[in-house]
């Protein structure tokens, strides 16, 4: 049976545009991912506790946003923070108990290079409420985030201060 | 940028302030982004290209001379070492000089610079 020159040549453009489709589609739905798990993170890092169980079960939910060899850089003057045990001690002795804090996430652009690698710029927002007089503080940084994909899941495996001002 | 503006304020930026070679300028109060358009920082321009800036007792210097700025009106005694500015940076810094940090102030790329606030 001869199979028309036409009907090849309408499913070799088919599977063309599915495998284009594929390709583009493909970094989307990382980015999307990427996305989604950076506004998870803002959210349950702006899920306040001040009781001690809390907080322990708190660090180790944020801690499974970061790769086990996460590297922070907040540049000059700051040593390097290496890994996530030590990140997350850190975090926990830091937590402020005197004032309310506010995370936010802006201006996140995601950039997926390999199938498991992935660079973020982002503006992160820290507005800071003193319990004590009501002031209010706002600080705003930019950071450039490398991220690598674990077990399905994107974490943070590196976080380097922006500085804007030199 | 207190007390020039206030924190939180709405102000108006014009982005088109810079094009077609215009340049910022001394005096200039300026956005600057950070990864995105949508915030900004708002600082005083008080070095150019090329020029060296220091801070001594609270007071800017610019190539070696005192910058008069009557827009200052609290300071805190503090020193910044002198650094030359490269062609594309500006020195920038806030009005508030009372409360001035690290971070606060320095150098920027020209290319942050996205427009001049009108009001």
């Amino acid at each position: 049976m001869r199979i028309p020159r036409s009907a090849v040549l309408a499913v070799a453009a088919g599977v063309a545009a599915l495998v284009l489709w594929a390709w583009l589609t493909r970094g989307t739905d990382d980015e999307r991912a990427i996305r989604r798990r950076l506004s998870e993170f803002a959210e349950d890092f702006n899920a306040g506790t001040t009781d001690g169980v809390g907080l322990a079960a708190r660090a180790a939910r944020l801690g499974s946003y970061f790769t086990d060899d996460i590297v922070v850089d907040f540049g000059p003057g700051a040593g390097p923070i290496t890994g996530r045990e030590m990140l997350m001690g850190i975090a926990t002795r830091l937590q402020p108990r005197t004032a309310a804090f506010m995370l936010e996430l802006d201006d996140v652009t995601v950039d997926v290079a390999l199938a498991d690698v992935a660079e973020v710029t982002l503006t992160t927002l820290f507005r800071r409420r003193s319990v004590a007089d009501g002031e209010t503080s706002l600080d705003a940084r930019e950071f450039s985030l490398g991220m690598r994909k674990v077990g399905g899941d994107w974490r943070v495996a590196r976080i380097t201060a922006v500085d804007i001002l030199r | 940028m207190m007390p020039t503006y206030e924190s939180g304020s709405l102000r108006l930026v014009n982005k088109l302030s810079f094009w077609g070679g215009r340049r910022p300028g001394r005096g200039d109060i300026v956005a600057i982004k950070l990864a995105g358009p949508h915030v900004l920082y708002v600082k005083r321009i008080v070095g150019l290209p090329g020029e060296r800036v220091a801070i001594a007792g609270g007071m800017v210097q610019v190539n070696g001379m005192p910058l008069v700025e009557p827009y200052v009106h609290v300071r805190k005694p503090w020193d910044y070492d002198e650094v030359t500015l490269s062609p594309r940076e500006y020195f920038v810094i806030g009005d508030n000089r009372g409360a001035a940090s690290r971070g606060d102030f320095g150098r920027v790329d020209a290319s942050r610079i996205v427009g001049k606030l009108l009001f």
